[in-house]
């Protein structure tokens, strides 16, 4: 547990050292919410059932969506091209815990997007950002975090396992916004794309800070939106266990651990 | 019981040619090796390009499943045992890739310090002590980035000794150094090996492992050709001399007559820019050397030398006969 611990700790430090030089991170984590918000309080902002805090919460979802999304599709295959997945691999530590805590770093990186979306629309367009249930909204906070960091867990085995599939999710971004509800409400899509978003851990991350940050009542009851967003979560890292096994085993067979 | 044992391993791998109509093909870069290292020995492996040397150290450090046949390091099988290997086992491949960038070369070792479950109170230390072992204590606080090829190559045998394993793999460590770095990593591995650690070397240079190793294997094409002391391969060529011959632009034709003399045992020839280097292997020693000049009638030749046969024409005796 402590070993666990050290690693949970040096993981965050690393990552966060690693995130905070890469340019394309910072751009998905500040320059992509920031039009995102700017855009989006643009186009919004004088009709009568404006409400800033939504759009401050679903421009800093989407946010954190990318990076988590960007970060757990090429974090395995980044460590193979600079030559340290082996070294990974070759220690005794479990490569999901390595990997997990590395995205809990992530995760943590892209709260930045968070804190920017507010004082978007706080201090450059002047609202008062208030949040209507304060205790539930934290609550949902750190739901939705752990929700997307469980999401990256599941990318991460899955980008580096098929070229196709790692292609695949680099296109995820804009449908799984959408299909989350991030800005705009899901009711404006086709009523059969719910079935796919109930499947999504980010669209019950979505409904739990959209429903607590504006005190807009909810289909479901806001524990229940826990609930389930903790289900979703706990089906994606019982997902990843084995695909993280499976993707060991076959680079230990196939010999595809490095690039030379 | 040998510290590390290989027995009968295959290793193959499949690659694929061709865009629309692919085609499999099956590479064996192990055919049936089998080998045992003693304990505290530095086992030399010795071979040209895509002899498996890589493939037997990444076979022995867990990183790949053998196709067939097994392998054991202090007893534990490398497929069932993984995890109790990882523990007992320090390993480096050779060139600058492996380190984070981003991040100082403490902040590197720490991090590995994390992963090998050193206790936090004993990591500054231990990381402070081979940061001193490997001369990088000065620069321990700058990014990775900005060390030389030297500086990255003795910063991963630091991380490779973080957990004080008894047994080290060393993959072409020296490679690219420049020789003072080269010879300051081979005296660290000497002194490794002084305090009684296994240590499992592969190298291009014969003088390493001439100076180095207790023993050395010899691969090629996935096979063992020869095991022995540095001592008794060179006396594998001791009734040998070795006449060297700088020539400009020597064709192939002339390489096939001097190779067809009785007295010669062997020829090599190694590029250097636009001259190339002939090492003639007879039993003759210096009385070849005019026969050797006449077969050569019509090329250049500059500078010629006789001298005794080292390791390197040991190999290149073995070599050569399989070619």
């Amino acid at each position: 547990m402590i070993q666990a611990l050290g690693i949970l700790r040096s993981s965050v430090m690393l990552e966060l050292r690693q995130l905070a030089t890469s340019r394309f991170m910072l751009m998905c984590v500040i320059v992509q919410p920031f039009f995102v918000a700017v855009t989006t309080m643009f186009m919004l902002r004088h009709r009568p059932d404006f409400d800033p805090v939504y759009v401050v919460v679903g421009a800093a979802l989407s946010g954190i969506w990318s990076i988590v999304l960007f970060q757990g599709n090429w974090i395995i295959g980044g460590e193979r091209g600079a030559g340290t997945l082996e070294y990974l691999v070759g220690a005794p530590s479990s490569l999901m815990l390595v990997i997990g805590s590395r995205l809990v770093g992530t995760i943590v990186f892209s709260l930045l997007s968070m804190v920017l979306s507010w004082v978007i629309g706080a201090w450059l367009f002047g609202y008062a950002i208030t949040i209507a249930e304060p205790g539930a909204f934290l609550i949902s906070t750190a739901l939705a975090l752990v929700a997307l960091w469980a999401t990256g867990m599941v990318l991460a085995p899955l980008g580096i396992m098929w070229r196709t599939v790692s292609t695949f999710l680099t296109v995820l971004e804009y449908p799984v916004y959408a299909l989350s509800g991030f800005l705009f409400p899901i009711l404006l899509m086709p009523g059969w794309t719910r079935s796919v978003s109930v499947l999504l851990p980010p669209y019950w991350a979505a409904l739990a800070l959209h429903g607590t940050s504006s005190g807009e009542p909810l289909e479901l009851s806001v524990s229940v939106v826990w609930g389930l967003l903790l289900l979703s979560a706990a089906a994606a890292v019982a997902l990843s266990w084995p695909l993280f096994r499976l993707v060991q085993r076959r680079a230990r067979e196939q010999g595809t651990l490095a690039l030379t | 019981m040998p510290a590390i044992e290989l027995e009968n391993v295959r290793r193959t791998f499949h690659t694929s040619t061709g865009v629309f109509r692919r085609r499999r093909k099956e590479v064996v870069a192990l055919d049936g090796l089998s080998l045992a290292v003693g304990d505290g020995e530095l086992f030399g492996i010795l071979g040209p390009n895509g002899a498996g040397k890589t493939t037997t150290i990444k076979v022995l450090t867990t990183l790949l499943i053998p196709t067939d046949g097994s392998a054991r390091v202090l007893g534990l099988d490398v497929v069932r045992d993984t995890q109790r290997v990882r523990r007992s086992i320090g390993f480096v491949f050779g060139g600058e890739r492996g380190l984070y960038y981003r991040v100082s070369g403490r902040d590197n070792l720490h991090y590995f310090a994390e992963l090998y479950g050193l206790p936090p109170d004993l990591i500054a230390h231990r990381s402070e002590e081979l940061l001193g072992l490997v001369g990088l204590k000065d620069r321990a606080d700058e990014k990775v980035e900005g060390y030389s090829r030297g500086m990255k190559q003795r910063l991963h045998l630091a991380r490779a000794l973080l957990h004080d394993p008894p047994v080290l793999f060393l993959d072409e460590p020296t490679t690219g150094l420049d020789p003072i770095g080269a010879r300051e990593l081979r005296d660290t591995i000497r002194r490794l090996h002084e305090r009684g650690k296994t240590i499992v070397l592969t190298t291009h240079y014969m003088f390493e492992a001439d100076s180095l190793c207790d023993r050395v294997a010899v691969i090629n094409q996935g096979k063992l050709i020869a095991l022995g002391t540095p001592s008794d391969l060179k006396g594998s060529v001791s009734d040998l001399s070795v006449v060297e011959l700088e020539v400009f632009g020597v064709s192939p034709e002339a390489l096939t007559r001097l190779r067809a003399l009785e007295s010669v045992d062997s020829v090599a020839v190694e590029q250097r820019e636009f001259r190339q280097l002939l090492r003639v292997q007879t039993p003759h020693g210096e009385r070849v050397v005019a026969r050797l000049l006449e077969t050569l009638a019509g090329v250049e030749v500059g500078r010629v030398a006789v001298r005794e046969a080292t390791l390197e024409d040991a190999y290149v005796r073995l070599i050569g006969r399989l070619e």
